[in-house]
């Protein structure tokens, strides 16, 4: 949505075609011996060397899973290992360019990238700079345990290849000294300063993350390019596809501004094992039949699609080469389909039911090990004893490495008995960070001259007027000022934070938060993305976890559902997975619906609240929703920030004084009181807060009971003191909030009252939800979301009778048996 | 075919009965009127008699078992018959298992000589029980007000506001509790009682009875009275020459009229009855925050029963004639005395009439009936003298106690209504033509 393109009729209406060009297929054609003059004898022999020692690597995991022995150390390792023996050529030939300015991003089979990357890294960065990283990461606890054990002492690139090796052996084995103390393991293991990033057991689960991480190499003018790296079949995932069009969204060249209008650096790897799992990409599960063709789906630039031959090093190398070109030239992102071939099984447990033993010797013929040695010798490039030396160092490097990574003395578990506060302790960063970046942050204009602050400025920041009466909803300062002071202010503060979501730019974001904001900020730090909620959650983690802070939108809390892996995979779970090495400041806003029917009008909450690792907010007045906010986007945790469309428009009715104009920050997990009383305590969760209230009145003036009303307003995490003091001050709580009533957060929060307050409790507490049906027509809402009637008919049921009142809705006990029967 | 008897319901705010005895045991033959059961309520004992013929194939309840009203509690039939249909469903508030469990319990206590009331069985809100242990009160002290016969935080402390708690707890004061805190948990409740009978058996031999319920209902509502009013007895004589002598009268020739047997006391529960409508405060419930009048005056008239002390009504006194009193209040002595008197016949008073006059008792204290404002006593006849022209003159003093709540009445109302039932039985002949 953009004024300055226009879309002329007489244009798009005329006859044309699309015009493809070729897509090359394994073009590369050069000899060792025209390749002399791009690669020394070292060059060259440290090709073989990485290779063979991902080999090495993995042959070793698969005798230890397999065997449980590896030459002289014998170990049981019952955690996963996919192995990727056949494909260290395309590993190889990837990393040999690439800086440690360069990031990759991996999968499930990511041992050999990880290797490949590391060797890379450390032949390219001086001893000084290996000797600094080693001593800081993780305090020197990983070097303290191959220190010293080298041949060579004092040769620092050795020290760093021992490092290396033991550093993602021990994260296999899920120890305390590996590069993430155990906490990712084989299929998530990483190690940032050399820029290999989370490698993701979900498949295809890297491609949005990596395009995020390059939007922000791009947004923050930082060196490199990021390689995203899934396998073939992760073109089945609807996330990947959402990656490579965002990654390519033509407002990049169109709209952006000077300096910031090329494409995005990334390429999209795919390592073409030609499987995934058992299933075959190729005539069986996919339709492209050539992976690469689907770059000319995607964009004009066919997104410079190739394939190459992954079982030649030097052939992904030339790729590497050309590609890099490209994207230095702004002309990414690229997608590369590096063709290779897995020699092992899927994983050790694999009986290869699904390929023949002629389809894997045809393909053994071709090891890349044999033949690219084969062809050096041939070259008189080395003779076979220079290798047969090689594979002798490696061999005995890795049964060095094998056998401290599986050595409980020096290789310790975490340990849990003694120290149980470990793995809770880096569930949330809990830090507060002002800006992530000391430049001054690109903004179009001073904050005072912005239409928007100048509207608020002349609206009531207090709900009624000098008569008490409540101020009309064009004066009064609403919810959404409160969101738009906040995000504001952190956008004139952290030049590293962008926002961005469907319809945020020009329309102003669906429901009008972001109005003002379009004039304030660049398309670099503001802009509309695809209709992608995979990749808008997945891209703001690449982004944050690269370095910057991200405010996502989703438009209606109904599409959480198709960024489901996006946010409880990913978002929730890389700061603990990395071992508290990665922040994640990332703030997700969420609107809720009403009036719009079943797909549209869910509250959400429990869904998030149930996973581990997410801050979860729901405020109802302006002063929390700006509070909240403020502290959300000063933070560094991920935060699913929920609004309720139902009270974007209220005025500030509770903060005496109304809401303040300076910055101030409300702490996640402190509930409010918002109405003081003595006989019962009612606790809302968002919206509802706003139904409660006639409730309140109703129990007052009808029934004589004074009604307490605790606004949660976050739900994750949550400090039950100030609701238990309630609760034992009156002994009786309801619960209320618009999700549907089964599996409500409102029943974990109910049963953790009944547990900290039972002996205090007059009645069991009480949970008024939405019924568990499809949200129906606004006209109906009323008999689906919760009704200040139903508050008073749960306490006349459940909790007190209330003498004369008749009851609209069911809360008796058959009745909740007979709808549990049926499940509504 | 096989026919269930219920527990008949006795009375609208009757919820269940207990079984007091069993006549018929299990396999016993019955005929069309054979005595069943006796049960009893918390004011009353009824007996069920057999409506139809056959055996009685089976029990549900034992004696001292608590029934509801309208639930199974045996059937006859043929000998061989399935009754399974008719087994009272178990109910959720029924807790069998726990309460057999907890017989067991007292049992293996080796019959304490302390009542331990475990309340396993009553429902009661965490907090009314947290509430009744701080206070040292037995839970099931308290009237349920809660949702589903549960007893709520507002119903334990009604207790307490009535100073009932101390007076009448049996629960788990002086038991040393062993749970996190002290907690008295229900282990230690069958230990305490055996530690108190031990410390208890050098003394002499005493025999302990535990309370009946209508003791306990007396107790209560006693002891409630006295320490929630601000009592206070107004004591007059009058003189009783014309009563006594209408009295005779009555006597002598009342049978050809087919006039009851009008006693002394009916006449004044018939004076009384007047006088009320003139003193609205008096014929009055004070409810702490307001004071409910009534326009008839339902007059409560004290009866010693075996059981104890019962109060049946007889409503709208002042409507009817002093035969009609007297017939009345003979039928509902009997009743009483009997045990029979349907419970609704025991509440609904206005004002309450006691006599010990009969028993030789010149002056008392009557205990209000709460939450009514007045009792009147009627003493025994004395011989007064009093002067009349000059001369010294004996004559048949009859006194007279009103006890009135001076929360709700002030003394000089009181004294006025006790005036004016003085004047209306020193003139009762003029009271009658009225």
């Amino acid at each position: 949505m953009t004024k300055s393109l226009f879309l002329d009729p007489n244009e798009l209406r005329k006859p044309d075609k699309v015009k493809f060009t070729d897509i090359p297929v394994n073009q590369y054609k050069k000899t060792i011996e025209e390749e002399k003059k791009n690669f020394s004898k070292a060059d060259f022999m440290r090709i073989y060397r990485d290779m063979r020692i991902i080999r090495e690597f993995e042959t070793m995991l698969y005798l230890i899973k397999t065997t449980g022995a590896y030459n002289t150390v014998e170990y049981n390792n019952p955690g996963p290992a996919h192995l990727s023996m056949g494909q260290e050529a395309s590993a190889v030939g990837q990393a040999y360019l690439l800086t440690t300015d360069d990031n990759i991003f991996g999968s499930h089979r990511s041992h050999g990238e990880i290797l490949a990357k590391g060797l890379s890294a450390i032949e390219k960065l001086s001893e000084k700079e290996l000797t600094e990283t080693m001593e800081s990461f993780l305090g020197g606890k990983t070097l303290r345990a191959i220190e010293g054990k080298q041949k060579d002492k004092g040769n620092v690139k050795e020290l760093a290849m021992d490092f290396l090796l033991y550093g993602a052996l021990a994260e296999v084995f899920a120890r305390e000294t590996g590069f993430n103390k155990g906490l990712g393991g084989s299929m998530h293991a990483f190690f940032t300063p050399f820029g290999i990033y989370p490698n993701n057991a979900i498949v295809g689960g890297s491609a949005t993350i990596a395009m995020g991480a390059a939007l922000y190499k791009k947004v923050n003018k930082k060196k490199g390019i990021v390689v995203s790296n899934v396998g073939d079949a992760s073109l089945g995932c609807g996330p990947v596809w959402e990656a490579l069009n965002m990654g390519a969204m033509e407002q990049f060249t169109t709209l952006w501004e000077e300096g910031f209008n090329k494409g995005l650096p990334i390429i999209f790897n795919f390592f073409d094992n030609l499987y995934g799992m058992g299933g075959q990409t190729m005539g069986e599960t996919m339709a492209y039949h050539i992976l690469a063709r689907v770059g000319a789906g995607v964009s004009p630039t066919q997104l410079h699609a190739e394939r190459v031959d992954g079982y030649n090093p030097l052939a992904v190398i030339d790729a590497m080469r050309r590609k890099i070109d490209i994207i230095k030239k702004g002309d990414g992102p690229v997608l590369l389909d590096t063709l290779t071939y897995r020699m092992a099984g899927h994983s050790p447990s694999d009986s290869d039911s699904y390929r023949t033993k002629e389809e894997k010797d045809a393909w053994a013929e071709h090891d890349v090990l044999v033949n690219y040695k084969a062809k050096l010798i041939k070259a008189r490039v080395a003779k076979e004893a220079d290798f047969a030396k090689i594979d002798e160092d490696i061999i005995e490097r890795m049964t060095k490495v094998c056998g401290l990574a599986t050595n409980d003395e020096v290789s310790p578990r975490i340990d849990l008995s003694k120290q149980p506060d470990t793995i809770e302790s880096i569930m949330f960063s809990n830090e507060k960070v002002e800006k992530f970046d000391d430049r001054k942050p690109d903004v179009l204009m001073p904050m005072e001259e912005n239409p928007r602050v100048q509207q608020i400025a002349k609206r009531s920041r207090w709900g009624f007027d000098a008569k008490g009466k409540p101020v009309s909803k064009n004066k009064v300062y609403q919810l959404r000022d409160g969101l738009f002071e906040a995000i504001i202010d952190r956008f004139y503060k952290d030049p590293t934070l962008i926002a961005y979501g469907e319809d945020n730019r020009d329309w102003g974001g669906a429901f009008a938060v972001y109005r003002g904001m379009t004039e304030a900020l660049p398309y670099h730090r503001f802009f509309n993305a695809p209709i992608s909620e995979a990749a808008i959650v997945g891209s703001a983690v690449g982004y944050a976890m690269s370095g910057g802070r991200a405010l996502a939108e989703i438009m209606y809390c109904d599409f959480i559902g198709r960024a489901g892996d996006e946010i409880f995979n990913q978002l929730a779970k890389w700061q603990s997975m990395s071992a508290g090495i990665i922040k994640m400041p990332v703030v997700i806003r969420v609107s809720v619906g009403s009036k719009y029917g079943a797909q549209h009008s869910q509250d959400w909450t429990s869904i998030v609240a149930h996973i581990p690792g997410l801050k979860v907010a729901f405020p109802a007045t302006p002063y929390d929703a700006k509070g909240l906010m403020a502290s959300a986007l000063a933070g560094t945790d991920p935060v699913i920030f929920f609004e309720s469309q139902r009270i974007y428009d209220v005025g500030e009715q509770f903060h005496e004084g109304g809401v303040p104009e300076g910055y101030y920050e409300i702490p996640f997990g402190e509930p409010d009181i918002k109405r003081a009383g003595s006989d019962i305590t009612i606790l809302s969760i968002g919206a509802t807060l706003y139904r409660v209230l006639p409730a309140v009145d109703m129990l007052k003036e009808k029934y004589g009971i004074s009604a307490e009303v605790i606004d949660a307003r976050s739900i994750v995490p949550f400090n039950y003191e100030k609701v238990l003091e309630s609760v034992k001050k009156t002994g009786r709580i309801v619960l209320v909030s618009d999700a549907c009533e089964r599996g409500s957060h409102l029943k974990d929060m109910a049963q953790t009252i009944s547990e900290l307050a039972f002996d205090y409790l007059d009645a069991p507490p009480v949970v008024v939800g939405a019924r568990n049906w499809i949200t129906p027509a606004h006209e109906l809402e009323n008999y689906f979301f919760p009704q200040p009637e139903w508050i008073l008919d749960a306490i006349n049921e459940k909790i007190l009778p209330l003498p004369g009142h008749v009851s609209t809705a069911n809360f008796t006990n058959v009745e909740q048996i007979r709808r549990n029967k049926l499940g509504v | 075919m096989a026919t269930p008897i219920i527990m008949p319901k006795q009375g609208q705010s009757v919820e269940s009965c207990i079984i007091a005895k069993w006549h018929k045991q299990k396999g016993d033959k019955v005929e069309v009127g054979d005595m069943l059961f006796t049960y009893e309520t918390d004011k009353a004992t009824f007996d069920e008699e057999a409506k139809e013929a056959g055996t009685l194939i089976d029990v549900f309840f034992e004696e001292g078992d608590d029934v509801p009203c309208l639930t199974n509690v045996c059937v006859i039939g043929a000998e061989g018959e399935d009754t399974s249909a008719f087994k009272p469903a178990g109910d959720d508030d029924d807790a069998p298992a726990e309460e057999a469990k907890e017989e067991v319990k007292e049992e293996e206590a080796e019959k304490p000589a302390v009542t331990v009331n475990t309340t396993g069985d009553v429902k009661a809100s965490p907090r009314a029980r947290a509430l009744a242990e701080k206070n040292g009160i037995d839970v099931t002290m308290a009237a349920p007000t809660g949702p589903y016969g549960r007893i709520i935080e507002r119903d334990v402390r009604a207790v307490i506001d009535s100073g009932l708690g101390a007076a009448l707890s049996s629960g788990t004061a002086g038991i040393a509790g062993t749970g996190i805190g002290g907690k008295v948990r229900v282990e230690d409740l069958g230990k305490a009682p055996a530690a108190a009978a031990a410390e208890a058996a050098p003394v002499a031999e005493v025999t302990e009875v535990p309370l009946s319920n209508i003791r306990k209902v007396i107790a209560k509502s006693m002891h409630a009275s006295l320490s929630e009013m601000a009592q206070l007895t107004l004591n007059t004589s009058f003189d009783a020459t014309e009563i006594m002598a209408f009295r005779a009268k009555v006597k002598a020739g009342g049978e050809q009229l087919g006039l009851a047997n009008i006693t002394l006391n009916d006449i004044v529960l018939y004076v009384v009855s007047r006088a009320l409508l003139n003193h609205k405060d008096m014929n009055a419930h004070f409810t702490g925050t307001s004071m409910k009048y009534f326009s008839n005056v339902n007059l409560g008239v004290a009866v010693d029963t075996p059981r104890g002390l019962m109060v049946p009504t007889i409503f709208a006194a002042n409507t009817k004639s002093l035969n009609q009193i007297a017939t009345e209040s003979k039928e509902l002595a009997a009743a009483a005395q009997s045990g029979t008197i349907s419970p609704d016949l025991l509440s609904g008073g206005t004002f309450t009439v006691t006599n010990l006059g009969s028993l030789g008792i010149e002056s008392f204290t009557p205990v209000i009936n709460p939450p009514q404002t007045g009792i009147l006593g009627v003493d025994t006849i004395t011989t007064g003298v009093k002067e009349v022209n000059g001369e010294l003159k004996a004559y048949k003093q009859m006194g007279l106690s009103l006890t009135f709540d001076h929360r709700a009445v002030d003394g000089a109302p009181a004294a006025r209504l006790l005036k004016d039932i003085v004047f209306g039985l020193e003139n009762f002949s003029l009271m009658l033509s009225k």
